[in-house]
């Protein structure tokens, strides 16, 4: 598919699916937020780790960050301006941190992008007790489900957009060398530095937005819940049981896992944390390419059977 | 003079038990790339075990201990088995180790605390072992915790030694440093990768048996030890067994200085500042090679 | 031919059956729907304090004939979810059980969080809530019509804990807290207290949620030397205090640690040292018959105990619940009417509400004494008398 093609696809089913909440009841709607939630996280993650092969478990911090925009901005600000300046402010953080620490790789960056989401929060802990004698506040005036779900579906489709941009870009070129071979890239004349931090900063917008317009659904923020780092450990799974390097294998496995999850925790509420646990470890282990592999399979056809066994 | 005592022993006991957890996630990190990110459930299984055989068939705790590293040293063979060996063998690149035994690392945790939380539920157990305080130059330490700290210790040198003077420890290192090396000079990696594994898991149970004598438990409280690991093998370097000891100790007494010249709502601020002013200096952790 | 004389039979015998239902014919079960954290930080507090209660009392209920919804019995029919200790999943679960599944009641899930994320929805839907594991003024200034707080609220138990030190002299108080809404919330009712009192605080320090280590804070209070040490702390803090208090020798004549102190994994991990350690607490087998009974039935059910805090809390709201239902039937606003403007008997007393908050159950100090929480203060509500000073640990 020509990028053209993919962003018009892209589009048609943005289209598509603004017409759900004059379809679905509210639990359907809420499963179908929290599908479109993670399939933003999931494909802004592989935006920038994907392609570069970066372990990045910082989706809780810049999450919680936009979250407590939100929170912060409750009396007087726009719901759409609270989206906003969550997705920038974690922006800009990604992008001061970034030229800190992504020199590192491996571990190493996976702990301290963890260790982020731990510094942010005991951060915020302690300037809210200090100095707004709380801790947590309360969204008194919540936005209706409506507005929520249009902003976290034009969340996704933007981030889904970015990705198909950034992809057949010269960012998206950079990004896949330095995922390679850094050494080499940066011989070859790319400013890895710069690349890395602007596309790490980008993906951290869409992890901040996407924070800011969900958290209104609690009522009540607080450090420990929304810094929760479940959420960067599920972005993390999700994107890597899809296949890291595509756009579409995140959105599928996004949707899949979230379908999965619900639906075992309903017909299961005992087990189904050990259901998926096993189901996680057969796949890795019999389809270790992930969802994308199959993705391809289905694309390919035919070719893919006859390349498997011409190779 | 006996405040800074305590003060410097609190960090150093807390410290140990980060390095005992530390050496046995280093051990399979730093020899197959194993990121077992279920590291922490497997000391949880430690404590409950300990726990058991303290409160159903009143054993001591610290003679339990011999039995809970064979229990999950065993386990941790069979889990290698089932879970991890493939990957370590059809993975086409080191990267692509880390990236799926992540991902079945989490599948592990799922299951191992969802088994948990089925078998024992999720109220908190806890007992009572050596809580008696003891005096040492003026300072009172609480003896159970003094003892976790001497076996903890003694637990990471036993195993620093065996890497360095024993002949399978050497086969260990070998493979450390360069996995096919070791394979052309006949090192059977077959035997020797589920060993170590074992070996790793089998010293996450007994941290576990060892904090449960403080602690209480829970089927979740593995999850912060698994952190707490990681970012003391990052300290003190991927594959240094030496640097996860040092790393535990130097994280330990951050935390204890630092709760004392901060604010206690400081204190984890600090250890993280810590990490990345380390990270900043020596990229590659304190004693990497 | 055996298959049509079968057939036939079986169309004669299904015809009559659709004849005489209708005579036979029972409502269908009453559908009361809860999400509950059964794994995750929030399932130790959960699993002790509320899910128990809640299928316990189900069960009892359905023993003896099903619950009475306006003079006719139905079985209750519990529909329970796993909320994974996650707030996007408490919220979802619930909009699934009163937007989708539509059930005839709802329970409230596990804490002062969750319980705020659940009240809009309450409100919305048009469920009464009965919570008994959310305390705070933040929740009651939300003015939800629908919610109703069972908890006794901060500044009635720190007013009890302020009378009790008056009562017996002390002078000099040390707190410690826990920087959450809780906490935060409990010294701000303490510090009140004890000001108006003529208590001074003569040292206070908060601490973060999962410290691992107090020693050099209780040394430096040990020095201090106060009459009243006063810890306003979640369980696992709780444990970490006793223990390294215990270690310090730090012994002053008011040991006071806020939650955890009323669970029976206090006692039994600490066994003859809790004697003596004051906390919340509100009831225990010797407050009544009716709590004799409800304690038996717990154990028998469970092989466990409840807490001596909120577990009888939440067995009183299911109790008020059950009244309101006999009453108003399953006519919700009906019922919220009922329960915001009746007084209600439960195994805690008699209990009203005013403006969603249960304005009955006295605050009250908890003392361990030989292997029981009692309830020390104030004198009307005791169960046995307080060891002031408290005995050295053991």
């Amino acid at each position: 598919m020509t990028r053209r093609d993919s962003m018009l696809a892209t589009l048609t089913a943005a289209l598509a699916l603004s017409a759900l909440p004059w379809l679905m009841s509210d639990f359907a709607l809420a499963l179908t937020l929290t599908c479109l939630m993670y399939a933003g996280l999931a494909v802004s993650w592989a935006m920038f780790c994907g392609a570069t092969n970066y372990l990045s478990l910082a989706t809780a911090a810049f999450f919680g960050m936009g979250a407590y925009v939100t929170a912060w901005g409750a009396d007087g600000l726009p719901y759409g301006v609270a989206v906003l300046l969550g997705g920038l402010t974690a922006a800009a953080f990604a992008a001061l941190v970034g030229a800190a620490v992504l020199h590192l790789r491996g571990a190493y960056f996976a702990v301290i992008t963890f260790g982020l989401g731990e510094l942010v929060r005991h951060a915020i802990t302690y300037y809210e007790k200090a100095y707004a004698g709380t801790v947590g506040r309360v969204i008194a005036e919540p936005p209706e489900a409506i507005p929520i779900y249009f902003a976290v579906l034009l969340l996704t489709a933007l981030a889904v957009l970015a990705a198909l941009a950034v992809r057949s870009s010269r960012l998206g070129l950079a990004l896949r060398g330095i995922g390679s071979d850094e050494e080499r890239a940066r011989t070859l004349g790319v400013n890895t530095r710069r690349e890395k931090i602007v596309a790490f900063s980008l993906s951290a917008f869409f992890a901040g937005a996407l924070g800011a317009a969900m958290a209104v659904r609690w009522t009540y923020i607080d450090p420990l819940t929304v810094f929760n780092p479940f959420i960067g450990f599920q972005t993390v799974l999700i994107a890597m049981v899809g296949g890291a390097h595509t756009i579409l294998g995140p959105i599928v496995s996004a949707l899949l896992f979230s379908l999965l999850t619900e639906f075992l925790r309903l017909q299961f509420p005992y087990l189904f944390l050990s259901l998926l646990g096993l189901l996680l470890i057969l796949l890795v282990l019999y389809l270790p390419g992930g969802l994308a592999s199959l993705i391809d399979r289905w694309r390919l056809g035919a070719r893919w059977r006859r390349w498997k066994t011409d190779a | 003079m006996a405040f800074w005592f305590e003060l410097v022993a609190t960090g150093l006991i807390t410290g140990g038990i980060y390095a005992l957890v530390a050496l046995g996630l280093n051990l399979q990190y730093g020899l197959m790339r194993i990121m077992n990110i279920s590291h922490g459930e497997f000391l949880m299984l430690g404590a409950y075990l300990t726990w058991l055989g303290h409160t159903v068939l009143g054993v001591n705790p610290l003679a339990f201990l011999p039995a809970v590293a064979l229990a999950l040293f065993v386990l941790g063979v069979a889990v290698y088995w089932l879970c991890f060996r493939r990957i370590v063998r059809t993975a086409p690149a080191v990267e692509v180790i880390e990236a799926r035994s992540l991902l079945v690392g989490f599948g592990l945790l799922f299951l191992v605390q969802n088994a948990a939380y089925l078998m024992w539920g999720a109220d908190l157990r806890g007992y009572s072992f050596l809580a008696e305080p003891i005096e040492i130059g003026g300072a009172r330490l609480m003896a159970n915790r003094l003892v976790i700290f001497a076996f903890a210790v003694g637990a990471s040198l036993l195993l620093l030694a065996l890497l360095r003077w024993t002949l399978i420890g050497k086969a260990v290192r070998a493979m450390m440093q360069s996995p096919v090396g070791a394979q052309l000079v006949g090192i059977d990696t077959r035997v020797l990768h589920p060993l170590v594994f074992g070996l790793g898991l089998a010293m996450a149970g007994v941290a576990g048996a060892l904090l449960s004598m403080v602690y209480e438990i829970s089927p979740g409280m593995g999850e912060p030890y698994t952190v707490t690991a990681l970012i003391v093998i990052v300290l003190g370097g991927l594959g240094s067994a030496l640097g996860s000891l040092l790393g535990g100790f130097l994280l330990g007494l951050v935390e204890a200085f630092g709760m004392h010249f901060t604010s206690l709502s400081l204190k984890m601020l600090l250890s993280y500042a810590v990490l990345i002013g380390v990270l900043l200096a020596r990229p590659k952790g304190l004693f990497a090679r | 031919m055996a298959i049509t004389l079968f057939t036939r039979r079986a169309i004669l015998g299904a015809l009559a059956a659709a004849v005489l239902a209708p005579a036979f014919a029972q409502d269908g079960p009453v559908r009361i729907g809860y999400a509950i954290a059964r794994t995750g930080p929030w399932s130790a507090g959960a699993q002790v304090t509320q899910e128990p209660n809640y299928i316990m009392w189900s069960e009892q209920v359905n023993a003896r004939g099903g619950l009475n919804v306006k003079g006719k019995k139905r079985m209750i029919e519990l529909v329970a979810l796993d909320d994974r200790s996650d707030m996007e999943t408490v919220v979802r679960s619930y909009e699934k059980l009163m937007g989708s599944d539509k059930v005839d009641l709802i329970l409230p899930p596990w804490g002062t969080g969750a319980n705020f994320a659940v009240m809009p929805l309450a409100q919305k839907h048009g469920y009464p809530m009965l919570s008994p594991t959310a305390t705070g003024r933040k929740l009651l200034e939300m003015k939800n019509p629908y919610f109703f707080a069972l908890l006794q609220q901060p500044d009635r138990m720190m007013t009890a804990l302020a009378e009790f030190l008056v009562a017996r002299g002390a002078k000099t108080a040390a707190v410690v807290y826990v920087d959450e809404l809780f906490g935060l919330e409990q010294f701000a009712g303490l510090e009140a207290a004890l000001n108006q009192k003529n208590i001074q605080i003569i040292e206070k320090k908060s601490y973060p949620i999962g410290v691992k280590d107090l020693q050099p804070v209780l040394n430096d209070i040990k020095v201090k030397n106060p009459d009243a040490f006063i810890a306003l702390s979640y369980p696992p803090d709780t444990f970490l205090i006793t223990g390294q208090s215990k270690a310090i020798g730090f012994n002053p004549k008011l040991f006071y640690a806020a939650v955890g102190t009323a669970f029976p994994v206090y006692r039994d991990k600490f066994g003859p040292t809790a004697e003596g350690v004051m906390g919340l607490g509100t009831w225990n087998p010797k407050t009544g018959p009716a709590t004799k009974a409800y304690f038996d039935a717990h154990v028998a059910r469970w092989k466990k105990e409840p807490d001596r805090w909120a577990s009888a809390h939440a067995w009183a709201g299911l109790q008020i619940l059950e009244q309101g239902v006999a009453k108003a039937g399953l006519d919700r606003k009906a019922l919220r009417d009922t329960i915001a403007n009746s007084e209600f008997d439960t195994i805690i007393g008699k209990m009203r509400f005013r403006n969603g908050e249960n304005v009955s159950t006295p605050g009250v100090v908890s003392q361990w004494q030989s292997g029981e929480f009692e309830v020390v203060w104030p004198p009307q509500n005791a169960t046995a008398a307080a060891y002031y000073p408290k005995p050295d640990w053991k």
